[in-house]
C-alpha cells in the first residue's frame, strides 16, 4: 500500500520525518544540563534545529518565554502539515487537536469557576486546541448549557453527549466532564484509526490503547480519598485499552494503590512500570515511567513507514522535548540542580 | 599565474597574542583574511568558552539592530547594503559607546512606536464609535416602526427592551449570531451592517473587516450573558444613546475629537519619521560593525589561554607567502592598543594535511570552481584548472560549433564581463543568474571558441558563408543542370576542370553545404577530430601524473605506473590517430593505386583487425597495408601494449615488497600487502578498460556537434524558411512573426538548452576522461577568517 500512501501523504510524511531529525539527542541534553544560566541555554539551543528562535527576545530571558516560543514553533510546524493534508490524514490530524480542545475547555471552565477573567485565561490555552466559540464558554453555568450554547457546533459535540446534565458546574463535575469527554474522544479516535486499517491501525491502536490504560490507572489512583463513587469511576474508564474488560473491572473494585498495582501485575508492560517506580527521593514517579513508556512507543512509530502514526508521535515526542527543556530551564533558573537530570531523553 | 600550477604552500603558525591586543589583532587579521584558525578547545561547548559574554552582548546588539531595521522597513524605508567604504572595526571602548547608542535608539523608537500605536488605537476606537453611531440609525428607526406596528399591543412589556451596540470582526458575525440565538433561545434580536473601509491593526499591520451590530434583548440577566458573549468574541461595545438627538450630538463630538486626533497622529508620525531617517543613514554601518565584532569574538573563542594566563594562543594555517602580512598585522594590532609586550608568531612543524589554497582572480575563479566542484585538490597537487581555461571552452566549442550561436554567447559573456562591477553591486538572489554570472569568463571564452569552430565548420545559423569563394567550379552547362532529372550531378575532385587548383583557405568549403553527401563527409571528419583531440587530451592527462609523482617524490611510480600507462595509450590509440593522419596524407583523388581513393582503408576496421591479429580485406589492385612493414609494426605495438598490463599490475606491489616497506608512499600509510594488491588490481583493470571506453566517450564531441548542426538546420528549414519562401508582399508580413518564433527558438533551444548540454558533456569529459588520469581531489579547501566572506554569507 506504500505507493498509494505516498500519493497523498508521502510529502508530509517526509516532512514530518525531517522535523523528527531535529529532535534533541542525548548529547544535546548533556550539554543543556551543564548550562549555568538561561542565556547559556539559549546559546546552546541556537546550535540545534531550534536555531534563532529566541534571537529576538530581549534579555533577561524568562522560562515562560522559552516555553511559549518552543510551543509556538511546534504549533507552526503542526499547522503547516495540517494545512497541506487531505482526507483522511486531515481528519486524523484534527483528531489529534481535539484532545487540546478538551484541555482548553476544562481550563476555561475551571478558571471562570474561580472568578478569573477570561482574558487572563485565554493566553494559557493551547493554540492547537483553540476554536471560535472557546472564549464565550463562560456564559454556560451547567453542562447542558455548555453543550447547547457552545459545544454543539464544535467537533467535540458527539463526545459530550454523556455529560449533559442540569447540575451546576463545580470542581468535581468538571473533572468528571473532562474524563468523560476524554474517554469518548479516545474511543472515537481508536475506532477511527482502526477504521483506517493497515500500519496506521497497528501503530496508533498500540499507542492509544496505552493512553487509555494509563488514564484508567491514573483516574483510579487519583480517586482514592475523594467522594467519587466506584460506579461513577468505572464510567470514566476509556474502553479501548488492553485492560478492557477484565482489567478495568478489577480496577473498578480497587481500594488502594496496592490493589491497582496487583491489577497491573497481570499486564507485563504495566507491571514493569509499577516495579520501576517509587515515591522515595531518587526514584522515578509512576507518571515519569508512563511518560517514558509513551516516548518508547512513539519512537517505535518511526520504525515503520507509510502510516499516520508518525504525525501523532512527532507531536507527542516534541511535546515531551518541550517539557524536558522547560524542566531543565526551570532547574537552571531556580538554581535547583539536584533534579535537573529528571528529564526524559527521547533518542 | 604560477600560483595556478598547484595550491600554495601553507604553514601552521602559533600566534602568541597579548590579551589586551587580541581584539585588535584579530580585527586586523579579519580585514586581510589570510589565516584559517583552528579550534583549540573542541571539547568545550558554545557557552563554556572564554568570550561567551561578549558574543552574547553582540547577539543583544544584533537583536536591537534587527529591531530598528524592522521598524524602518515597516515604515517603507529602504535599508541599503554597503559594498564599499565598509566601516572598520571599532576598538573595545567605542564598542561600549555603540552599545549605549543602540540602547538609546531602540528605546527611543520603542517609545515612539508605543505612543503612536496608542494613538492609532484611540483613533480606531473613535472611528468604530463613529460607525456605530452612524450605522445604528437605520436599525433604530426600523426597530421603532416594528415596535409601533406589530408589537403595539404588548407595549407594556416591551418597553424595557435593552440593547448593546458595538463592532465585531466580520468573519465572526455568523458564529456570534448563532451563539446569541442559542444562549437566549432565540430571544436576542441582532442586526448588523458591514463597514466598507477595513481597519488596520496598529500592532501587526494587518487589515481587518468589521461589522457594526446592535443586539436587542429583554431583561438584565440576558444583558450580562450577551455582554459575556461579546467579550468572548472580542466585540468592542460602545455606548449608544437611545434617541436620535443624543446620538447626533455624540456623533458631532466624536467627529471633532477625531479631527484633533488626526492632527496629533500626523505630528507623531513626522517625529517618528525624523528619528528613523536619521537612524537609517547609520544603520547599514551598524549592521556590519556588529557582525564584524561578533566574528572577532567567535574567532577569539577558538583560542587557547596560556597557562600563566598572560597571553592567548591561536593556531592557524597561513599561506607561506603571506607570513609577513600576518606579522605586520600582529604588530599593528599591538600598536593600536599601545601594548608594551609585542605579540609574536611561531611557525610550527606538523604532519597534518594542510588546506588547499589556490589564489585566484576574477578570471580564474570560475575555472577553479569547476574543478573544486568535482573535488578539492590534495595539498600541492597539480591543479587542472590552469589547463581547463583553454581545453574547456575548446572542447565545448567542438560540440557547439556555430558562428551565429557563438556570437550570441560571446556577446552575453562580454556584457557580463564589461558590466561586472555594476552587476556585482546588485547582488542578485536569483540562483540561476548567479550561476551564469559566476561563470561569465567561461561563457565569454566558450562563445569565442565557438565562433572559431563555427568558422571551421563554416556554419552560421546552419548556413554556410562563401567568404573566399568555393574551390569547386561547375563545369556543367546550363541545359544539363536545368534538364537534370536523374537527381544527382557529380563533382569529381580528380577532374581538374572542376577544381580551382587550391584548397579552400580556411575551414570547410561552402560547396559542401549543397552536397547530398554532406553528412557522410562531415561525420567522418568530425569523428576523426573527436578521437584525435580525445587521445591528445588523455595523453596530456597521463603526462600530468608525472608532475605529481615528481613533486611528491614518488619517482618509482614514474617507471612502474606512468610508463606502462602512457605506452599502452600511445601504442594503441595514438597509433590509431597516426593512421588517420596517414590516410589523409597518403590517399588523394589524383594519386594512382594503391593510393587511389578506392583503396583507402577504414581506419576503424584496421584497428580492430590489429587487435585481433586478423587479415584485412582489400579490393583488387590495392595493397593490404598503408605503409611498408605496417603489419610487423602493429604486431610489436600490440604485444608491447599487452605486456604493459602485467607491468602495471605487478610493478608497484612487487616494488613495495622488495623495498620492504611503505616508506615514502604517503597515501598507503600502513596498508597490509593484500590491500595494496587489490588496489593495484582495481587500478589496472580500471585504467585498461577506461582507455577504451574513454576514447569512445570522446565521440560525444562528434555526436553533439552533429545534433547541434542538424537541429539548427531543421529550425531554419521548418520555421524561418516558411517566411522566406513566400512570394509577393505577403512574405514580409508573415516573415515578421516567423522570425520572432525562429529567434526565440534559436535562443531557447539552440543556445540555452544545447549550450547547457554541451557544457555538461564538456564538464564530464574533464572530470572523468581527463582528470581521472592524474587527479586525486581529496583535499579540503582553505577557508580563512575574512570579514568579507562572513558579511556575504550572512546576507544569503
Amino acid at each position: 500500500m506504500g505507493f498509494m500512501f505516498n500519493i497523498d501523504a508521502g510529502y508530509l510524511e517526509g516532512l514530518c520525518r525531517g522535523f523528527k531529525c531535529g529532535i534533541l539527542k542525548q548529547s544535546d541534553y548533556l550539554n543543556l544540563v551543564q548550562c549555568e544560566t538561561l542565556e547559556d541555554l539559549k546559546l546552546h539551543l541556537q546550535g540545534t534545529d531550534y536555531g534563532q528562535f529566541l534571537a529576538n527576545e530581549p534579555s533577561p530571558l524568562a522560562v515562560s518565554v522559552i516555553d511559549d516560543k518552543l510551543r509556538e514553533k511546534l504549533v507552526i510546524e503542526f499547522q503547516h502539515m495540517r494545512n497541506h493534508a487531505v482526507e483522511p490524514l486531515s481528519t486524523f490530524l484534527d483528531f489529534i487537536t481535539y484532545s487540546y480542545m478538551i484541555d482548553n475547555i476544562i481550563l476555561l471552565i475551571t478558571g471562570t469557576l474561580h472568578q478569573r477573567p477570561i482574558s487572563e485565561l485565554i493566553p494559557k490555552c493551547h493554540p492547537l486546541g483553540s476554536f471560535e466559540q472557546m472564549e464565550a464558554i463562560h456564559v454556560a453555568a451547567t453542562p447542558a448549557e455548555l453543550y447547547n450554547a457552545v459545544l454543539v457546533d464544535t467537533p467535540l459535540a458527539p463526545f459530550f453527549v454523556d455529560c449533559i446534565s442540569e447540575q451546576d458546574l463545580d470542581e468535581m463535575n468538571i473533572e468528571i466532564i473532562r474524563n468523560t469527554l476524554y474517554k469518548a474522544y479516545l474511543e472515537a479516535f481508536y475506532d477511527f484509526c482502526k477504521g483506517l486499517g493497515g500500519t496506521t491501525a497497528d501503530v496508533m491502536c498500540e499507542i492509544l490503547a496505552f493512553e487509555a490504560d494509563r488514564r484508567a490507572i491514573i483516574i483510579t489512583i487519583n480517586s482514592f480519598g475523594t467522594e467519587l463513587s466506584k460506579d461513577d469511576r468505572q464510567k470514566l474508564y476509556p474502553r479501548c485499552g488492553k485492560m478492557f474488560p477484565d482489567g478495568l473491572a478489577a480496577l473498578a473494585r480497587a481500594d488502594d494503590y496496592e490493589q491497582v498495582k496487583a491489577v497491573a501485575e497481570y499486564y507485563a508492560e504495566y507491571a514493569a512500570l509499577f516495579d520501576g517506580s517509587g515515591n522515595n527521593p531518587g526514584d522515578k514517579t509512576l507518571e515519569d515511567k508512563f511518560f517514558e513508556h509513551e516516548v518508547k512507543l512513539n519512537v517505535y512509530a518511526f520504525m515503520q513507514q507509510f502510516h499516520f502514526g508518525v504525525f501523532y508521535s512527532y507531536l507527542k515526542l516534541k511535546e515531551q522535548e518541550c517539557r524536558n527543556i522547560v524542566w531543565i530551564a526551570e532547574c537552571v533558573a531556580q538554581k535547583h540542580r539536584a533534579k535537573i537530570d529528571n528529564y526524559i531523553p527521547i533518542f | 599565474m604560477g600560483a595556478l600550477f598547484r595550491s600554495e604552500e601553507m604553514s601552521l603558525c602559533q600566534l602568541f597574542i597579548q590579551p589586551e591586543a587580541a581584539y585588535t589583532t584579530v580585527a586586523e587579521l579579519g580585514e586581510i583574511g589570510i589565516a584559517q584558525f583552528r579550534d583549540l578547545n573542541p571539547e568545550l561547548s558554545a557557552f563554556q568558552r572564554k568570550f561567551t559574554a561578549e558574543v552574547r552582548r553582540c547577539d543583544e546588539m544584533e537583536r536591537k539592530v534587527n529591531y530598528i531595521k524592522k521598524e524602518l522597513i515597516k515604515d517603507g524605508m529602504e535599508v541599503k547594503d554597503l559594498f564599499y567604504n565598509l566601516p572598520p572595526v571599532p576598538n573595545p571602548r567605542e564598542f561600549i559607546d555603540l552599545e549605549a547608542l543602540f540602547e538609546k535608539t531602540e528605546n527611543e523608537i520603542l517609545e515612539l512606536s508605543e505612543n503612536f500605536n496608542q494613538l492609532l488605537q484611540n483613533f480606531q476606537e473613535l472611528t468604530e464609535l463613529r460607525y456605530v453611531l452612524e450605522r445604528t440609525q437605520s436599525f433604530f428607526s426600523e426597530h421603532v416602526s416594528n415596535y409601533e406596528g406589530s408589537k403595539a399591543e404588548e407595549a407594556g412589556e416591551t418597553q424595557q427592551l435593552g440593547f448593546v451596540a458595538g463592532v465585531i470582526e466580520r468573519e465572526k458575525v455568523l458564529g456570534f449570531e448563532r451563539i446569541l440565538w442559542r444562549i437566549s433561545r432565540g430571544n436576542v434580536f441582532l442586526r448588523h451592517a458591514d463597514i466598507e473601509t477595513p481597519f488596520t491593526d496598529p500592532k501587526t499591520g494587518r487589515e481587518h473587516h468589521k461589522n457594526v451590530f446592535v443586539a436587542f434583548f429583554q431583561g438584565d440577566q440576558l444583558k450580562t450573558r450577551v455582554k459575556k458573549v461579546c467579550a468572548g468574541y472580542h466585540a468592542s461595545l460602545y455606548p449608544c444613546p437611545n434617541n436620535y438627538e443624543e446620538r447626533d450630538d455624540m456623533l458631532k463630538g466624536v467627529m471633532t475629537r477625531l479631527q484633533d486626533l488626526t492632527m496629533v497622529i500626523n505630528q507623531t508620525k513626522d517625529q517618528r519619521q525624523r528619528v528613523l531617517v536619521s537612524v537609517s543613514k547609520d544603520l547599514p554601518k551598524w549592521i556590519i560593525i556588529v557582525k564584524k565584532i561578533k566574528a572577532i569574538y567567535h574567532t577569539m573563542n577558538l583560542f587557547n589561554i596560556d597557562v600563566s594566563g598572560k597571553c592567548l594562543i591561536g593556531e592557524c594555517w597561513i599561506p607561506t607567502n603571506d607570513l609577513h602580512l600576518v606579522q605586520s598585522a600582529l604588530t599593528n594590532g599591538s600598536n593600536v592598543v599601545g601594548s608594551t609586550v609585542p605579540s609574536f608568531m611561531n611557525v610550527i612543524a606538523t604532519n597534518e594535511n594542510p588546506p588547499t589554497f589556490n589564489r585566484t582572480n576574477r578570471f580564474t575563479q570560475g575555472f577553479q570552481n569547476l574543478i573544486d566542484a568535482f573535488g578539492v585538490a590534495n595539498y600541492r597537487e597539480a591543479n587542472p584548472a590552469l589547463y581547463t581555461i583553454i581545453t574547456f571552452p575548446f572542447l565545448f566549442a567542438i560540440m557547439f560549433g556555430d558562428l551565429g550561436h557563438g556570437i550570441i554567447m560571446f556577446l552575453f559573456g562580454l556584457w557580463m564581463v564589461t558590466s561586472e562591477k555594476k552587476l556585482l553591486m546588485q547582488k542578485s538572489k536569483n540562483e540561476i543568474w548567479n550561476i551564469f554570472f559566476g561563470g561569465r569568463y567561461i561563457i565569454l571564452l566558450m562563445g569565442f571558441f565557438s565562433m572559431y569552430t563555427g568558422l571551421i565548420y563554416n556554419d552560421c545559423f546552419s548556413k554556410t558563408m562563401n567568404i573566399f569563394g568555393s574551390s569547386w567550379k561547375i563545369a556543367y552547362n546550363e541545359s544539363t543542370i536545368m534538364n537534370n532529372t536523374e537527381g544527382q550531378l557529380q563533382l569529381n575532385p580528380s577532374d581538374d576542370s572542376l577544381v580551382e587548383g587550391r584548397t579552400y583557405p580556411f575551414g570547410l568549403d561552402p560547396a559542401w553545404m549543397l552536397a547530398t553527401n554532406k553528412i557522410i563527409f562531415l561525420n567522418s571528419f568530425k569523428m576523426k577530430v573527436s578521437i584525435i583531440f580525445g587521445v591528445v587530451h588523455m595523453i596530456f592527462g597521463v603526462i600530468m601524473s608525472v608532475v605529481n609523482y615528481n613533486h611528491f617524490r614518488r619517482r618509482s611510480s614514474i617507471i612502474l605506473e606512468f610508463l606502462p600507462q602512457i605506452l599502452f595509450l600511445v601504442l594503441l590509440f595514438a597509433y590509431m590517430v597516426f593512421m588517420m593522419f596517414w590516410k589523409w596524407f597518403r590517399f588523394s583523388p589524383k594519386s594512382q593505386p594503391p593510393y587511389s581513393p578506392g583503396c583507402a582503408p577504414s581506419v576503424l576496421i584496421y584497428f580492430i583487425n590489429m587487435m585481433l591479429f586478423g587479415e584485412n580485406k582489400y579490393p583488387d589492385g590495392c595493397e593490404e597495408y598503408m605503409f611498408p612493414y605496417q603489419q610487423e609494426v602493429q604486431l610489436y605495438f600490440v604485444i608491447i601494449a599487452l605486456l604493459c598490463i602485467p607491468w602495471m599490475l605487478l610493478g608497484k606491489p612487487l616494488f613495495i615488497m622488495c623495498t620492504g616497506g611503505n616508506k615514502g608512499h604517503g597515501d598507503h600509510g600502513d596498508e597490509p600487502m593484500s590491500e595494496i594488491w587489490i588496489h593495484q588490481a582495481i587500478h589496472t583493470i580500471e585504467y585498461v578498460l577506461n582507455t577504451i571506453s574513454h576514447t569512445a566517450s570522446y565521440l560525444r564531441l562528434w555526436a553533439l556537434s552533429l545534433a547541434h548542426a542538424q537541429l539548427s538546420e531543421v529550425l531554419w528549414g521548418m520555421v524561418l524558411n516558411i517566411g522566406l519562401t513566400q512570394s509577393l508582399y505577403v512574405g514580409g508580413a508573415i516573415l515578421f512573426p516567423i522570425f520572432g518564433a525562429w529567434a526565440v527558438l534559436t535562443l531557447a533551444i539552440l543556445v540555452m538548452m544545447e549550450g547547457l548540454s554541451a557544457f555538461l558533456h564538456t564538464l564530464r569529459l574533464h572530470w572523468v576522461e581527463f582528470m581521472s588520469k592524474f587527479y586525486t581531489g581529496t583535499g579540503y579547501i582553505f577557508a580563512p577568517f575574512h570579514f568579507k566572506t562572513i558579511l556575504n554569507e550572512e546576507e544569503d
